[in-house]
C-alpha cells in the first residue's frame, strides 16, 4: 500500500521529510500530480503530497510580486493576477494537457511549475520560470529548512539557489513557498502571420524577425496539417503552414511595428496582421502545444528539442525527415516539439532517442522525452544525457543536499543498482 | 579573513617557479611588492592586502594548469577581473595567488543570427556593446562602471544597472560560460540554446563571487538597440510622492528603460558638479527613460507626464534631443564623484527594498544619520528598489571610518527588516559578509556552503568572502537524522 503524507504546514512538511530521512524511505513528491508522467517514474511506496500547502501569502501588484505556498493551484494564481491585469511574463502553457490529457485551462500547481522550470512562447524575450523566481523556502533532503532569495527584483545576497531549485524536479528540496515576479499585461498585442510550409524557410523568416527592431515577443511555426488548430480565418484560407510573430505593447507602437514586420518579411510569402483576439488564441495554442495534447494523440510519443534558435529550421526539417514525425517550432526555432507514432516499429525501444540526439548534437542541442509509455521511459534516458564533467558536479550537489537520496530518486535519471542516478 | 597559512608562505619560491613554468611570458607572474601594490584592493579601498603572487594567464589551458597546481598543493586562489568591484570580492590574501583575467580580452565570435556574442571574460561590459553597435545591437546590463568593469566580474557579481528593470540583470542575459574548476577541469555550461541538461549551474555560477570556479569564456545575449530614447525629469516635494509616482507608472503597465531617483542632498551635489539643469527646490527627482520606436516613446512620454501630474509633480521637463537626454543622465551617472567632491570620502551602500517601503527607509536613514553623526545622500534605482546610500566621512579623522561602517551596517539591517536584501548588485564580498546572519539562518548558510563544497571541497577559491564562517567539511557532511517515527499524528496520511 502506498503511504501518502499530506502536510498542511511547513513544520509538518519538515517532519514528514524527517521521517523519510530517518527511515530511509524514498518519497515521490507531488503537488496536484499533474506532471507525474514527466521524467522517470519514482519507484517508491511513499508519496509526499504537497497540495494542502496551499494559498496566496501576499500579492502586491504595485510591487510586481506574488508569494504563495507551493501547492497553490496555478488556476487560482492566474485568476488573482488576471483580476489586476497582470501575468507571469514567462506565460507557462498548460503542460499537463500534453502529458496525460488533463482538462481545464491551467492544471498543476505553482510549485510544480517552478520545479519543472516551465516557460511559454515569450521565453525568447523574458526567460523562463527561473528568471522570475525571486525566492523560495524549502526543506532539503536533510530535513532542514532552508531558503534563498527574497521578494525584491535585484538581489546578490549569497548564491542564487532559486535558479538551482527551478528545474530541479524536486530532487534537491521540497519547496513550500515560492515568490515570483509578475508583470502588467501589455496594452495590446497583434500577430503577423506569414504563409510558409517549409520549416527551413520558416526558420529563416523567424531569424530575420528576431534580428529586426520590432521587439518580437514570440515566434512560432505551425505545419500545414496543424494550422487549422489555430482557428484563425486567414490561416485556414492559406491552406499552408504558418509563421506567427507576436508584437506587444502600446497601441500605436504595435501597429507601427506590425507594419514594419510585414514589410521585412514580404519575400517569404503572403503576410497579414491578425487582430488582438485572434492573436491571443494563436499564442494559447502554441503555449499549450495544442496540436500535440495527449487527449487527441493517444499513445504517441512527444519530444521536446532545444537548439540555438537560428539552427531550428534546419534541425526541424531533419527531424521530420528522419523520424517521419510531426513538428512545431516555438522560441524562434529554439524549441521544437516533435511527435512520433508509437506504433511504428522503428520507434521501439528507445523512442528514436539515438537518431534524435545525434541530430541535435551537431548544434549543441538537447532532446528531452516528454511523453511516452512507462516502459519506454524506463528503457531510455528521458532527459538529455549530461556532459560527464557537469554530471559529476550535479551528482555532488544532489548528494550534499539529499545525502540519503530520499527526494524523488530516479526522477531525472533512472535509479541504477547502486542507488540514485545523476 | 582566514589566517595566512605559514606552510604556504614558506613555499613561496617553489610556487613562483611553478607559476613561471605555466606562464612563461614576461610579466605573466608578478612577485615584487611594488608591482603587486596595484592589486592590493578592488573598488572597496578601505580593505587592502598585498597578494602573495599575482598571475596573468593568457589562455584556458594555463588557468586549468594553475588551478590544478593550487588544488594539488592546497594553495588558496583569489580571482580578479578589472578590480572595479565594490564589496571587496577581489580582496587579496597574503597566502593566496591572485589570478587576474585581464589578458582574456578578445571578442571571439558574434553570432548575429542567434543574437549572441562570445567573448573572453576580461572584455569590458561596454566593450561588448562597442563590438556589436555598428549593426545596431547592444548588451543590456549597464553597471555604472561599464567602461572599465569586465564581463567576467559582472558574472561574479550578477551586476545590474539602470536598464535592468526592463531588460534584466546579468543572470538574465548570460547564455553560457566556459569555466575552470579548482580541480583544473574545464566545464562548458549553457550555450546558445535556451535549455541545459541537469541542474541550472549557469544560474548558480552567476553571482557566486568567484567562489565556484574561474570563468574563461562567456556567451551573452545581444539585443537590437531601441530606435529612440527620451527622458523625463520629474520633481516632487517629498520622496513619498516620488515613490507613489513610480508605483503608478508601473501599475499603468509601463516598464521604463530606466527609472532612477535622487534625494535632495544628491540633487544638490550633482547639480553643483555637472550642471545638468536639475531643480534645486525639490525633495525628490525622478529620471524616467522610455525607449523603443519613436511612436511608442512619444505616446508613453505623454502618459507618464500625466501620471506624474496626478501624483503631484512640481517640476517636469522632457528631453527634446539626444544631447539633452544625455545631459539629464550626466547628473545621475556622476552622482558618486559629485559626492566625492563635497566629502573627503564616501562609502556606497547597496541594499534593495520593496519599493513601497521607500519613504519609511529614507526617514529611517535620516534618523541613523543623526545617530552616527555622518551625512548621507541617496541615489537609487527606483524601479526595482535598489538603494545606493552614499555615506560621507573623512578617513583621516579618527573613528570616522568605523562610524561609517556602523552606519552602513545599520542601513542594511533596516533594508532587511522591511523585507529587503543586503545587496542588489555589488555582492557581499568581505564588506557585508558578517551581516549575512541578518538574512539567513545557520541552516540557510550551510545549504549554500554545501553548494560551494560541490565545486570546491577544500575551500580554496576566494575564501573569506560571502560566508561569515566556513564550516568544516565534516560538519557540513554530518547528517542529523531525525528520530524515526511512524507516527507524526498531526500529518494527515492516506
Amino acid at each position: 500500500m502506498v503511504d501518502v503524507l499530506s502536510p498542511t504546514t511547513p513544520d509538518q512538511l519538515r517532519d514528514a521529510v524527517g521521517w523519510a530521512l530517518g527511515s530511509e524511505t524514498p518519497l515521490e513528491i507531488i503537488g496536484s500530480g499533474s506532471k507525474r508522467a514527466f521524467g522517470h517514474s519514482v519507484r517508491t511506496n511513499a508519496v509526499l503530497d504537497c497540495s494542502k500547502l496551499s494559498g496566496i501569502l501576499f500579492y502586491q501588484p504595485e510591487e510586481l510580486v506574488i508569494s504563495a505556498r507551493a501547492g497553490t493551484p496555478l488556476a487560482d494564481i492566474k485568476a488573482a493576477l488576471a483580476e489586476k491585469n497582470q501575468q507571469f511574463h514567462f506565460e507557462p502553457g498548460n503542460f499537463p494537457a500534453l502529458l496525460d490529457g488533463s482538462t481545464g485551462p491551467d492544471a498543476g500547481t505553482i510549485g510544480g511549475l517552478v520545479a519543472c522550470n516551465l516557460a511559454g512562447p515569450r521565453r525568447i524575450k523574458v526567460g523562463a520560470a527561473r528568471d522570475h523566481l525571486l525566492g523560495f523556502e524549502a526543506v532539503s533532503g536533510r530535513a532542514e529548512d532552508f531558503k534563498s532569495g527574497g521578494r525584491v527584483m535585484k538581489n546578490v545576497t549569497g548564491f542564487d539557489l532559486s535558479k538551482l531549485m527551478a528545474g530541479s524536479f524536486g530532487t534537491l528540496g521540497v519547496m513550500h513557498t515560492v515568490t515570483l515576479k509578475v508583470m502588467p499585461n501589455d496594452e495590446t498585442s497583434a500577430t503577423v502571420i506569414v504563409a510558409c510550409s517549409d520549416p527551413r524557410a520558416a526558420g529563416k523568416a523567424m531569424t530575420i524577425a528576431m534580428g529586426s527592431e520590432n521587439e518580437v515577443s514570440a515566434a512560432a511555426w505551425i505545419a500545414p496539417e496543424d494550422a487549422p488548430h489555430l482557428d484563425v480565418p486567414l490561416a485556414g484560407e492559406y491552406g499552408s503552414g504558418l509563421v506567427a510573430l507576436r508584437i506587444e505593447g502600446p497601441k500605436p507602437s504595435v501597429a507601427w511595428r506590425a507594419d514594419a514586420l510585414c514589410r521585412a518579411l514580404a519575400g517569404f510569402g503572403e503576410c497579414h496582421e491578425v487582430p488582438e483576439s485572434h492573436s491571443h488564441r494563436i499564442w494559447k495554442v502554441v503555449a499549450n502545444v495544442a496540436p500535440f495534447v495527449a487527449s487527441e494523440n493517444s499513445g504517441s510519443i512527444l519530444w521536446r528539442v532545444s537548439v540555438p534558435p537560428a539552427s531550428g529550421g534546419d534541425i526541424c526539417a531533419q527531424l521530420i525527415e528522419k523520424t517521419g514525425g510531426r513538428a512545431m517550432m516555438d522560441w524562434a526555432g529554439g524549441l521544437i516539439w516533435l511527435q512520433i507514432a508509437a506504433s511504428d516499429a522503428a520507434v521501439a525501444p528507445d523512442a528514436m532517442a539515438g537518431t534524435i540526439r545525434d541530430i541535435v548534437a551537431n548544434v549543441g542541442g538537447q532532446a528531452n522525452l516528454v511523453r511516452a509509455s512507462d516502459e519506454i521511459r524506463q528503457a531510455t534516458p528521458v532527459f538529455h544525457p549530461e556532459d560527464p564533467a557537469l554530471a559529476r558536479i550535479n551528482a555532488r550537489i544532489k548528494e550534499n543536499l539529499d545525502p540519503k537520496g530520499i527526494l524523488n530518486p530516479g526522477r531525472i535519471a533512472p535509479v541504477s543498482q547502486n542507488g540514485e542516478g545523476a | 579573513m582566514p589566517e595566512p597559512d605559514q606552510h604556504t608562505l614558506a613555499r613561496r619560491k617553489d610556487i613562483i617557479a611553478a607559476m613561471r613554468d605555466i606562464i612563461p611570458s614576461p610579466g605573466g607572474v608578478i612577485v615584487d611588492d611594488d608591482q603587486l601594490r596595484p592589486y592590493e584592493c578592488d573598488g572597496l579601498m578601505a580593505y587592502r592586502q598585498l597578494p602573495m603572487i599575482v598571475v596573468l594567464p593568457e589562455n584556458t589551458a594555463q588557468v586549468a594548469a594553475i588551478l590544478k597546481y593550487c588544488h594539488t598543493n592546497k594553495i588558496r586562489v583569489v580571482p580578479r577581473g578589472a578590480g572595479t568591484g565594490l564589496s571587496g570580492g577581489a580582496l587579496p590574501m597574503a597566502d593566496a595567488i591572485t589570478i587576474s583575467m585581464m589578458k582574456f580580452n578578445r571578442v571571439l565570435d558574434i553570432d548575429w543570427d542567434n543574437r549572441a556574442a562570445v567573448v573572453q571574460p576580461g572584455v569590458t561590459n561596454l566593450g561588448i556593446t562597442r563590438a556589436v553597435e555598428h549593426k545596431g545591437f547592444y548588451y543590456a546590463p549597464d553597471p555604472s562602471s561599464q567602461i572599465a568593469c569586465s564581463i567576467g566580474g559582472n558574472i561574479a557579481e550578477n551586476s545590474g544597472g539602470v536598464h535592468c528593470l526592463k531588460y534584466g540583470l546579468t543572470t538574465n542575459n548570460v547564455l553560457g560560460v566556459e569555466m575552470v574548476t579548482i580541480e583544473g577541469e574545464i566545464l562548458r555550461v549553457g550555450g546558445k540554446g535556451l535549455d541545459q541538461a541537469g541542474y541550472d549551474l549557469l544560474g548558480i555560477i552567476t553571482g557566486s563571487e568567484g567562489l565556484l570556479g574561474i570563468v574563461t569564456e562567456v556567451t551573452v545575449r545581444i539585443l537590437r538597440k531601441p530606435e529612440t530614447a527620451r527622458a523625463l525629469l520629474l520633481g516632487f516635494n517629498s520622496s513619498e510622492e516620488g515613490g507613489n509616482c513610480v508605483a503608478a507608472i508601473i501599475a499603468a503597465g509601463i516598464i521604463p528603460g530606466g527609472l532612477e531617483m535622487m534625494d535632495a542632498p544628491a540633487i544638490k551635489a550633482t547639480e553643483e558638479f555637472v550642471q545638468a539643469g536639475y531643480p534645486l527646490d525639490v525633495e525628490a527627482l525622478l529620471l524616467v527613460e522610455l525607449d523603443g520606436p519613436q511612436v511608442e516613446v512619444d505616446y508613453l512620454i505623454d502618459r507618464v507626464g500625466k501620471i506624474a501630474r496626478d501624483c503631484g509633480a512640481v517640476y517636469s521637463r522632457i528631453s527634446e534631443n539626444e544631447e539633452e537626454r544625455l545631459l539629464f543622465w550626466s547628473g545621475r551617472k556622476n552622482a558618486f564623484p559629485a559626492i566625492g567632491r563635497i566629502s573627503p570620502d564616501y562609502m556606497c551602500m547597496d541594499g534593495t527594498i520593496p519599493r513601497g517601503r521607500l519613504s519609511e527607509v529614507l526617514t529611517g536613514m535620516q534618523d541613523l544619520s543623526k545617530k552616527h553623526g555622518l551625512g548621507v545622500a541617496n541615489v537609487f534605482h527606483a524601479g526595482d528598489g535598489n538603494l545606493h546610500p552614499l555615506i560621507m566621512f573623512d578617513a583621516n579623522k579618527a573613528g570616522d571610518l568605523e562610524k561609517a561602517e556602523a552606519f552602513g551596517a545599520d542601513i542594511l539591517k533596516l533594508c532587511v527588516a522591511v523585507g529587503g536584501v543586503l545587496s542588489g548588485e555589488h555582492g557581499i564580498g568581505v564588506e557585508k559578509r558578517d551581516l549575512m546572519g541578518e538574512m539567513f539562518t545557520a541552516d540557510d548558510m550551510k545549504h549554500q556552503e554545501r553548494i560551494k563544497m560541490a565545486f570546491d571541497e577544500d575551500q580554496l577559491l576566494n575564501p573569506g568572502k560571502v560566508f561569515p564562517t566556513l564550516h568544516g567539511c565534516g560538519e557540513l557532511k554530518t547528517l542529523h537524522a531525525k528520530a524515526v517515527a511512524d507516527k507524526f499524528p498531526d500529518i494527515p496520511r492516506f
